[in-house]
């Protein structure tokens, strides 16, 4: 592979391949996320449970950093998957990853209206509408190729980590609430639950592994493990604090509320703390918003533009935006959320993502596994530790969390989570199985169908063999300062034989 | 393995039909990058100039500090700006490797979708 170039215009360096990774994990759900975490583990003990899932998260840090190294594509994921089990699984895999996404973009629009809904004194129905009106926005926007550039998102995230970090630490200062002590007196805490918060905490560091998709536009490829770490250590100490707070402060219904950050900045700094919030809350979302439409649209885009999914997925608008995965991609999280509003549950939501996290560290561990078998003289960046260990305990735990998390709603049994992760699967895996082959082999009689249109190339050894036409055809396709391209009597007599199938 | 000829003649010819086409202009309108295409087996190197969604300058040699580079074998090269492959397919098999941002990389296979499949 030909070497990196030292004087690349634009690159991206270690500040915002943390932003980057900081802020595609901190969304709004982070606060929820941490609010419901109270629920299984008491308050000053949440952050334990936060570290534990840190020191996991760390285990799929060094999975993705190998496998980064390995691939330093945005297509890493696809690849490593592809290359490392059949492509049909890697393909259900992939689609259901992508769910994850949709289930964040769902879950931070229906915290964002819920908030809004509230701070604006509009009847709880109205959630639905500001919801449907803020993917709108995010959709319009994004049609319209209107991105938050990079330094933008540099100040958002490290704004917003600053202010949850500050707002996590005056709590401690701030003495304990009579609601904090009843509402930890309402739930019931153990082994289990300690277990199932662990899960749950992996849930506030997922999606920091999505910034190795800007593999190619760092100025070097080690940044993408320390940025991630250094992500990683950002999100543990603002969680830990914010969670520390929370359980010192809130009550059993600011703590179950859609929108228990607001309580906690009325807490700590009264009604500057609540407006505080409300304007942190927004831009969360328009991270999140700019970031997950962007990364998961473009990763549709590529798919079908490959052939895995229908074509119609790759048409583009005239402002260069793969509009077809905008408009699907706003539909899904647009249902899922309104299914939210309806069932005024959003605990699913977070349970379901975290099991659909947790799967995908565990499945990562396994791609480590057998990429060192099958590739185990390619050249990587950065190489797991202990890797047979690493990734066979990563393989087990993350297993284990993924199903215990399925299982596991507000602290109760409950399936749900487990027949959604099951829904979305058995969709992929019909679509892969049934629909996929008949889709490719239409695409390939296509190409086969279609002339080759290269030009083979020999040295022309007898002048006369070119025509006036094909010589003036050349002269217009060369280029001042370029050698003058020379034409088979084979291209013009159309007889020049047909390449490969791997026409568009 | 394509002469560097072969690539120029190619990649004039791509120029000639990314500037002929229309949509494509418009959709391009506000891009401006240099992009090198460098051949990975006879490691010769081809300039793309593109301002404005108007392909400016394809030159041999490495000229202007890129924003993008775009690697891949001589032949795939050939065959990408003769539009006989999908390089979507071969980026995703990670035959064709790119140093860019993905928004220029999506571009760019913009390009090729454009000309060859619509």
């Amino acid at each position: 592979m030909v070497g990196r170039p030292s004087t690349l215009r634009r690159s991206m360096g270690l500040r915002t391949v943390t932003s980057t990774s900081t802020g595609l994990a901190f969304a709004a759900i982070e606060y929820l996320a941490v609010a419901s975490l109270l629920v299984y583990v008491a308050g000053d003990l949440a952050w334990v449970s936060i570290a534990v899932a840190g020191l996991l998260a760390l285990l799929a840090w060094g999975y993705f950093s190998e496998l980064s190294g390995l691939y330093p594509t945005a297509a890493g994921i696809r690849l490593f998957m592809a290359k490392s089990m059949d492509d049909r699984a890697a393909l259900v895999i992939t689609f259901s990853y992508l769910a994850t996404i949709v289930l964040v973009l769902a879950a931070d629009a229906f915290i964002v209206g819920s908030a809004l809904t509230h701070v604006t004194g509009l009847p709880a129905w109205a959630t639905g509408v500001v919801v449907a009106a803020l993917l709108g926005l995010a959709t319009t926007a994004n049609l319209r190729g209107i991105t938050v550039a990079g330094r933008v998102q540099d100040v958002t995230t490290y704004l917003v980590m600053a202010v949850t970090v500050l707002l996590g630490a005056l709590s401690l200062t701030k003495t304990r609430t009579a609601a904090s002590l009843a509402a930890a007196h309402t739930h019931h805490h153990g082994v289990g639950s300690f277990v199932v918060a662990i899960g749950l905490g992996v849930l506030l560091y997922s999606s920091f592994e999505w910034v190795t998709m800007n593999a190619e536009e760092v100025r070097e490829q080690r940044l993408i493990p320390r940025g991630m770490l250094i992500a990683l250590g950002l999100l543990f100490v603002a969680c830990a604090l914010v969670s520390t707070g929370m359980g010192r402060l809130l009550s059993s219904g600011e703590l179950a509320s859609a929108y228990p950050q607001l309580f906690f900045g009325k807490r700590v700094l009264g009604e500057a703390g609540y407006v505080l919030m409300c304007a942190i809350t927004l831009v969360t979302a328009v991270n999140t918003f700019n970031g997950g439409f962007i990364t998961a649209s473009r990763f549709v885009y590529a798919t079908a533009r490959e052939g895995s999914l229908p074509r119609s997925f790759a048409k583009l608008n005239d402002r260069a935006v793969p509009w077809v995965p905008v408009v699907a991609l706003a539909t899904s999280s647009l249902l899922a959320s309104l299914a939210v509003v309806l069932a005024g549950s959003f605990q699913v939501l977070l349970s379901t993502g975290a099991a659909l996290e947790c799967g995908v560290y565990a499945v990562a561990a396994l791609c480590v596994l057998r990429l060192r078998k099958r590739q185990a003289a390619a050249e990587r960046e950065f190489r797991v530790r202990a890797a047979r260990l690493a990734c066979g305990v990563g393989l087990v735990l993350f297993g284990v969390l993924g199903l215990l998390s399925s299982v596991s709603v507000d602290n109760e049994t409950n399936p749900l989570p487990l027949a959604i992760i099951a829904v979305i699967a058995g969709i992929a895996s019909v679509y892969v199985l049934r629909y996929l082959p008949r889709m490719r082999a239409a695409e390939e009689a296509r190409r086969a169908a279609a002339p080759r249109r290269r030009r083979p190339p020999i040295a022309v050894t007898d002048p006369a063999a070119i025509t006036p036409a094909s010589a003036a055809s050349a002269a217009t396709a060369t280029t001042p300062g370029l050698p003058t391209p020379v034409m088979d009597a084979g291209f013009l007599d159309g007889t020049a034989p047909t390449g490969p199938d791997d026409r568009p | 393995m394509a002469t560097p000829a072969e690539i120029a003649e190619a990649l004039a010819d791509y120029r000639d039909r990314c500037n002929g086409n229309e949509r494509l202009r418009r959709m391009l309108r506000t891009w401006s990058r240099v992009v090198h295409f460098r051949a990975v087996d006879d490691g010769s190197t081809f300039t793309m100039c593109v301002v404005e969604g108007e392909i400016t300058e394809v030159a041999e040699g490495a000229n202007h500090d890129p924003e993008v580079v775009i690697s891949a074998t001589s032949e795939d090269l050939a065959d990408l700006f003769w539009g006989d492959l999908n390089p979507a397919r071969k980026y995703l098999a990670g035959e064709i490797t790119v140093i860019g941002s993905a928004d220029d990389l999506l571009r760019i296979d913009a390009m090729a979708s454009l000309l060859w499949e619509e």
